[in-house]
């Protein structure tokens, strides 16, 4: 277990290199720079000039990308290209705001579509499983930028006005302390995870309810909430758990679309914003802890699948 | 102005008195009128001066105090609050409010009015040297009083040689080194060379007068609002400056600047009540708000301009035949109905329809495929292909493009469109595109062809460089007498409607919304969201 932990992690830190590499190649493979970018239509070769100088873009591409990684080695993010700040800093706020609501998102999300997955196997083809398949698979279809237009415009702007449209933080302020400005962005993100790990949930928990051992404990006269709780779902989980990770780490990148909708200030907006600027250390530190989220989940995901299937847990003795 | 001349604008389109308002509103505002009318009634005469503070217009029924949230387009972490470096939408905004240059246009674009100077006058009736006299007891945000070194300061921060700002593509020519105190509140100003637009060239709200030592860190100007907060990409807070020179305003005591990098957002914010009046409210949404009566739609007719740029110096536009036939290519009123939504006016490949010395009198242009196709067959290119280098530079610039190429096909003529994302447009090749597009914002003549048709232009994308054209530019300048420098700029504009590089199809309309709970938003002609951006005029109505 802890050996395979240990070439996870590592495994792990050495995709995080690789991403840089790639992250760093394709913003370089962008026509323009950051002082372009900063200068639009006024770019005059005078201002050009000054702000390149200004910016240090007049380096070499390696000199650039290897003054980045030694300063991330040692925990320094580096400074923005566009802001002239620190990006940490630019970044941190940010990051606790989107961190919250795929957090919250999550929590919510997943108890409830593993729930719905277990209702909908356990009442196979009768009325409530037709209806809640196609729901979900029309939710499923939907891209996230409907959801959330689809929810301001019956909670917020047109039909009601029960919630705010968009997420207006005061800068400074963290997200959850203005609760009411993440109900929407994260009922969205909810809606547009819940249907796949629902469905996945219950295709495999309508394959688990088919197999031997659950006739067997049926026959042994084990009560039906038994039968399903303690048998049935443990073993129908673990595709479960591997589609959460993967909606998981979705999230983390795909809030950049609901972030736009709410004009929610996260990291998703700030990575469109820092493209559009040509600014490559807050791209690269964007691009990174996304990418370690990612990385991060998949191993928590694998772990647990370890956790709950006996026969790996016990493969490595 | 009362509530009734607001509702006005719930119908649509603007009346013919709102018009006629719109300029009273202008004049009553203006107080350089007197000397303007001495020397012809031109704009960028030889001179202006205001006797008094501006008399602010009627204020009817607005009261005193509340907050206003303003959702602003765009913004991102390379906003900026620094007087002279103010590049997108949220900039403009925030230095509009934050700071004053000694002059500018108002929203009417009628004669500059005087800010941060009481008069700027050419100085032995002659264009290459000026002379300022600052307003009385004029204060900065923080008590300190305006003096001539904080004008000198302010020009020498723009025309830095090592970091120009902004305006130094407008005021390169001011002879920085020989600028000269007077007295505490006047200075001389020399130019390199004589200039009848110095005026229009000063007088651009980013070349806002700050004190000296202005550290953007700690931003301060004359503007009605004094800092309090700023978040790149987020917000601005500002709050009410009491010592403002215009007694009495601003009417709010906290302006709140919004950024929304989404159209859809910003507009669903201002639905559902989260700010108070948003810029650039696309087309598509303006009859949904218009049936909202809590808000209103305000449209102002200016003289904002998205040519097609063809390189005069560059086959096959070398050819002015083949010039000719692309502008006869253009079903303008067709173009301005699909890409505007019917929100513009059409041109007649010719900018600053406001200034005096517009020769209204050209045949305006129309679509003419017949003539084209013999023009192109003249210059031995029947079937042309060419291509047209777009990006989302500007609403609706790319939608030009596609039904350019689309009314193109009627001439025989083939245009390929390379759509560009707008980093790669502005990238090296900018200004160089043989065939492209920009935007540009309303201005009179002479200003105008300073930025974009003179050799020596920053921005000259069509490379004209017509000797007569020059000759009379030149000419232009050096007189100070408005009537004999209009006879001067309508030859020039001839030339420039008869051989130029641009293909003008339309001006666009600036349309904004706001909560029907305020009063004080003008029409701007200038092109400036929400007129001017100038929250000062702006309060509750009830």
């Amino acid at each position: 277990m802890s050996r395979f932990l240990l070439r996870r992690i590592l495994l792990g830190l050495l995709t995080l290199l690789l991403v840089s590499i790639v992250v760093f190649a394709a913003t370089q493979a962008l026509p323009g720079n950051a002082a372009r970018a900063i200068l639009g239509r006024n770019a005059t070769p005078a201002r050009l000039a000054a702000l390149t100088q200004q910016l240090h873009l007049d380096r070499s591409v390696f000199a650039q990308y290897f003054s980045w990684l030694g300063h991330i080695l040692t925990g320094n993010l580096g400074i923005s290209a566009a802001t002239q700040q620190p990006v940490s800093q630019l970044i941190s706020g940010r990051i606790l705001n989107s961190g919250f609501l795929v957090l919250v998102s999550a929590i919510i999300a997943i108890p409830l579509s593993i729930a719905l997955g277990v209702w909908m196997a356990v009442s196979r083809d009768k009325p409530a499983d037709h209806i809640l398949s196609t729901v979900t698979l029309a939710l499923a279809a939907l891209p996230e930028f409907v959801i959330g237009i689809a929810l301001v415009l019956l909670l917020a702007t047109n039909v009601s006005h029960v919630f705010p449209a968009v997420s207006i933080i005061p800068p400074g302020e963290h997200a959850w302390n203005a609760l009411n400005v993440v109900i929407l962005p994260a009922a969205t993100l909810i809606i547009a995870v819940t249907p796949y790990i629902a469905r996945i949930m219950r295709a495999s928990m309508v394959e688990v309810l088919e197999s031997d051992y659950v006739t067997m404990a049926r026959l042994k006269g084990l009560p039906n909430r038994t039968v399903i709780w303690r048998h049935a779902v443990p073993n129908a989980i673990v595709p479960a758990i591997q589609v959460s990770a993967l909606q998981l780490a979705y999230m983390a990148g795909g809030v950049v679309v609901v972030e736009y909708v709410f004009n929610f200030p996260g990291i998703g907006s700030a990575l469109v914003d820092a493209v559009g600027n040509r600014d490559v250390p807050e791209v690269q530190a964007l691009a990174i802890i996304i990418a370690a989220v990612y990385v991060v989940v998949n191993v928590v995901a694998d772990v647990l699948t370890i956790v709950v299937t006996p026969r790996l847990r016990t493969a490595g003795r | 102005m009362t509530d009734n001349e607001f509702s006005e604008h719930d119908g649509g389109g603007l009346t013919r008195r709102q018009v006629v308002r719109g300029a009273l509103t202008g004049g009553a505002m203006l107080t350089a009128g007197g000397l303007l009318a001495a020397c012809g009634g031109s704009s960028s005469g030889g001179g202006a001066s205001s006797s008094a503070a501006s008399s602010p217009p009627s204020t009817g029924a607005l009261k005193s105090g509340g907050s206003l949230s303003v959702g602003a387009t765009g913004g991102g972490a390379k906003d900026t609050i620094d007087a002279h470096l103010p590049t997108a939408d949220t900039d403009i905004m925030r230095c509009w409010n934050l700071y004053e240059p000694l002059a500018v246009r108002p929203p009417s674009f009628g004669s500059l009015e005087m800010m941060v100077a009481e008069s700027i006058e050419a100085e032995h009736g002659k264009a290459d040297s000026w002379v300022v006299k600052l307003r009385p007891g004029i204060e900065f945000h923080n008590g300190k009083t305006v003096t001539a070194d904080d004008v000198i300061f302010s020009l020498q921060r723009i025309l830095d040689p090592k970091n120009p700002k902004v305006g130094a593509a407008s005021i390169g020519y001011v002879d920085i080194k020989n600028v000269k105190k007077l007295s505490s509140s006047s200075l001389r100003i020399p130019l390199k060379f004589a200039n009848a637009a110095f005026l229009d060239d000063i007088g651009q709200y980013f070349n806002a007068i700050v004190p000296v030592g202005y550290d953007p860190a700690k931003p301060v100007g004359t503007g009605a609002f004094m800092y309090e907060s700023f978040t790149p990409g987020q917000q601005s807070v500002f709050k009410k400056f009491p010592n403002y020179w215009q007694h009495g305003k601003p009417y709010v005591d906290a302006l709140t600047i919004i950024d929304f990098t989404d159209d859809t957002a910003r507009v669903n914010a201002l639905l559902g009540g989260q700010v108070q009046a948003i810029d650039n409210l696309p087309t598509g949404q303006i009859s949904q708000v218009q049936s909202n009566s809590a808000l209103k739609v305000l449209i102002s007719h200016t003289g904002e301009w998205q040519p097609f740029t063809m390189r005069v110096d560059q086959a096959p536009f070398s050819d002015v035949r083949v010039r000719q036939a692309m502008r006869l290519i253009v079903n303008r009123p067709q173009m301005v109905e699909q890409v505007l939504s019917g929100q513009g006016r059409i041109a007649n490949d010719m900018y600053s329809p406001f200034d005096p010395a517009y020769d209204a009198s050209l045949p305006q242009r129309h679509q003419d495929l017949e003539q084209a196709k013999s023009l192109l067959k003249q210059a031995g290119h029947a079937g042309l292909t060419v291509q047209l280098t777009t990006a989302p530079v500007f609403q609706g610039v790319v939608q030009a493009a596609e039904v350019f190429a689309q009314q193109a096909t009627g001439a025989g003529v083939t245009v390929k469109l390379q759509k560009l994302d707008t980093g790669t447009f502005y990238g090296p090749n900018y200004l160089k595109w043989t065939f492209a597009q920009d935007f540009w914002a309303t201005r009179e003549y002479l200003p105008q062809v300073a930025q974009g048709s003179l050799p020596t232009s920053p921005f000259n994308e069509t490379h004209w460089a017509d000797p007569t054209f020059i000759k009379l530019i030149g000419q232009a300048r050096a007189e100070l007498d408005a009537s004999k420098r209009s006879q001067i700029l309508q030859q020039a504009e001839t030339i420039e409607y008869n051989t130029g590089g641009y293909i003008i199809p339309y001006y666009s309309n600036q349309i904004d919304a706001y909560s029907a709970k305020l009063g004080g938003f003008v029409e701007s002609k200038s092109g400036f969201p929400l007129g001017n951006y100038w929250f000062k005029n702006v309060g509750l109505t009830a």
